[in-house]
């Protein structure tokens, strides 16, 4: 980082810290670390330089009085800077969309006073701040029914028990979990999480939890990724997939994790990992002919066996 | 040089002295009040020095203006006017505080929104604050493809962008759109505007766009009521718009989770064989069919004939293709 890069930041930082502990009085070091995401050292090299600050002429009585005792803070003679600096554009507006991305996932139970701590926010700050930005929520579809539970337990680090339908598989059981990360992305819930049973980090989505049970036991955060991860990850035991699709079949190259995606003709070329073809078969039949299997050559006896046993249920 | 080179402690005192001054200071009376800063022998120097100091103040969101200190506009001053530096009083619940944090800390929020929220945070309970580093309880979403930013200041100052699109169906191309509206719809962001070379309002995904954004010039005003959830259509991957009800058997293994997915669904009967009959929303067109079949062989439309009959011939050309 540039030097002027860090020291805007520190400037910042600066600028909101002094505010805060002059409104609160006895503010603990360690809260103004997790606060600001700095170290505690940090926060008292901060709490020191602004010693040295203050009012012309600049004498004891001019400079800003700072009393760090048992790790809590005090601040005195600042109060020009007993109120943060106005929000930017950039900081407003981010904090506005990432608001409305909240509002536009389903089922999250702080919605109602999200949405009015945002309209306080534009009513506040006004045009001069926010521009004319309109951020709108669009049909957001269904809140999955455990999610408040899947969420409760992993901000808890309370174990579950999950009957669970994996799609990909096909097969539906229980198991248990230690869900880390719920987060939401393509417009449906997952959560990231450790499966006892495997011993290892699973993806879940958690609308095919069919129930959620928590065990009472507690579990330590392994740091799983969530939000922002690859919704796959690659293995070594993956089968390749090659589909051609048709006009009507392209959504499949973004809507699924691709490996590789060329134009070839009027077709797009779509080639992609998986662990499971059952998935891949029943989305080859609802894509209705606009997709050739290229390879792999069990996935055509797969979807051939799938499509006559759906016609079966039609008497065909 | 006498000091480093950006000593936080001269911007903070900067900072104060416009604040306090109560009129705007020229650089002559900043370098006579403030302590050591500025004191090169060279004037020339110590002013570029000041214009740096200055432009790292307004980069941390600081408002320093310049204005005319006489008549004659000869002398340039400087100020911080209170009432553009001070957050207005805002108060939040607790509850609308915390809303704000799930929303600041969603993963991948970035540091704007999380500096937003210091900022706000100040009339807040020190035991919210403290979770602003801890593990967010829930996250958004950023299938953006990065663009989210530079769009959304277009849409804020009201200008025209420039940018190559990739269209779901269609050859790429290059597009002009007069910003108007953002809208967030089922895990995706869409730009709505006014596309120039149609003459029409269209949505554009941002997961679709293929260059950065330029800016093309000051846009067109939006149509009076404009509203952008107006002009952004289902994706062929969902169930449609409903137009008319399906009644479908579903297995007992896919039963609960394909009918928790669909706002409006009824349960009509259980069956003996463990299936379970549902009235279901239904498009008219291809998209619902579609649904049905990523079921397989685990969903059955029972009526209207003319769906059945549409689901029926959709597995012959899938096995026509094979």
């Amino acid at each position: 980082m540039p030097p002027s890069k860090r020291t805007i930041e520190r400037l910042r930082r600066l600028l909101a810290v002094v505010p805060y502990v002059v409104r609160h009085p006895g503010t603990r070091v360690a809260d103004l670390s997790r606060m600001f995401g700095v170290t505690e050292e940090e926060v008292i090299d901060d709490l020191n330089l602004l010693f040295l600050t203050g009012l012309p002429p600049y004498g004891p009585g001019d400079l800003i009085d700072v009393r760090i005792e048992e790790g809590r803070v005090w601040m005195s003679m600042a109060d020009h800077f007993s109120r943060p600096v106005r929000l930017t554009r950039s900081e407003a507006v981010a904090l506005y969309l990432r608001g409305t991305e909240v509002l536009g996932s389903p089922g999250v139970a702080e919605a109602e006073a999200l949405r009015s701590a945002l309209d306080k926010l534009a009513r506040t700050l006004g045009e001069e701040t926010l521009g004319a930005l309109r951020a709108e929520v669009g049909d957001g579809g269904q809140a999955p029914a455990p999610l408040d539970v899947v969420r409760t337990a992993a901000r808890a680090g309370e174990r579950l028990e999950i009957d669970y339908y994996s799609a990909s598989r096909d097969r539906f059981g229980s198991r248990r979990i230690d869900p880390e990360q719920v987060f939401s992305a393509l417009g449906n819930w997952y959560v990231a999480a450790w499966d006892v049973e495997a011993d290892d980090e699973r993806l879940f989505r958690v609308d095919r939890i069919r129930d959620a049970r928590p065990t009472g036991e507690r579990f330590e955060h392994r740091g799983l990724l969530g939000q922002g991860r690859d919704l796959y990850s690659p293995g070594a035991d993956d089968i390749r997939v090659r589909l051609l699709l048709g006009p009507g079949a392209r959504w499949v190259a973004e809507y699924y994790a691709m490996e590789h995606v060329r134009e070839r003709g009027d077709r797009l070329e779509a080639t992609f990992p998986t662990k499971d073809l059952a998935w891949v078969g029943k989305l080859v039949l609802r894509l209705g002919g606009e997709a050739e299997i290229a390879e792999p050559a069990d996935l055509r006896d797969l979807t051939r066996d799938l499509a006559a046993a759906t016609l079966g249920r039609y008497g065909r | 040089m006498l000091w480093p080179m950006y000593p936080v402690e001269r911007l903070v005192n900067l900072v104060a002295l416009l604040l306090e001054a109560g009129r705007p200071l020229t650089f002559d009376d900043i370098r006579a009040k403030l302590p050591e800063a500025y004191r090169q022998d060279d004037r020339g120097s110590a002013k570029r020095q000041f214009e740096r100091d200055k432009d790292v103040l307004r980069q941390a969101g600081v408002p320093v203006d310049v204005v005319p200190t006489d008549a004659f506009e000869v002398e340039e001053g400087y100020r911080i006017r209170k009432d553009r530096y001070y957050l207005p009083e805002i108060s939040f619940s607790a509850e609308e505080a915390a809303a704000l944090l799930v929303a600041a800390l969603a993963p991948g929020a970035g540091r704007e929104a999380a500096e937003a929220l210091r900022k706000l945070a100040l009339g807040a309970d020190a035991s919210v604050l403290a979770s602003l580093g801890e593990a967010p309880a829930v996250a958004g979403v950023d299938g953006s493809g990065g663009h989210l930013g530079s769009v959304a200041a277009a849409v804020a100052e009201r200008r025209r962008v420039r940018f190559r699109y990739r269209p779901l169906e269609g050859e790429p191309g290059d597009r002009e759109v007069d910003a108007w509206g953002l809208l967030f719809r089922r895990g995706a962001w869409y730009l709505v505007g006014g596309d120039r070379a149609r003459g029409e309002t269209r949505a554009f995904r941002l997961s679709r766009f293929a260059s950065p954004v330029v800016d093309a010039g000051e846009a067109e005003p939006a149509p009076e009521g404009f509203r952008a959830a107006e002009h952004v259509t289902a994706g062929p991957w969902g169930l449609g718009e409903p137009e008319t009800t399906a009644r479908v058997a579903f297995s007992p293994k896919v039963a609960w989770w394909a009918l928790g997915g669909v706002p409006g669904a009824r349960v009509l009967e259980s069956r003996d064989d463990g299936w379970t009959e549902a009235e279901v929303p239904a498009a008219a067109g291809e998209s619902f069919v579609s649904w049905i079949l990523s079921f397989g062989a685990d969903a059955e439309v029972i009526a209207p004939r003319a769906l059945r009959d549409a689901v029926v011939s959709s597995l012959e050309e899938v096995r026509a293709a094979l």
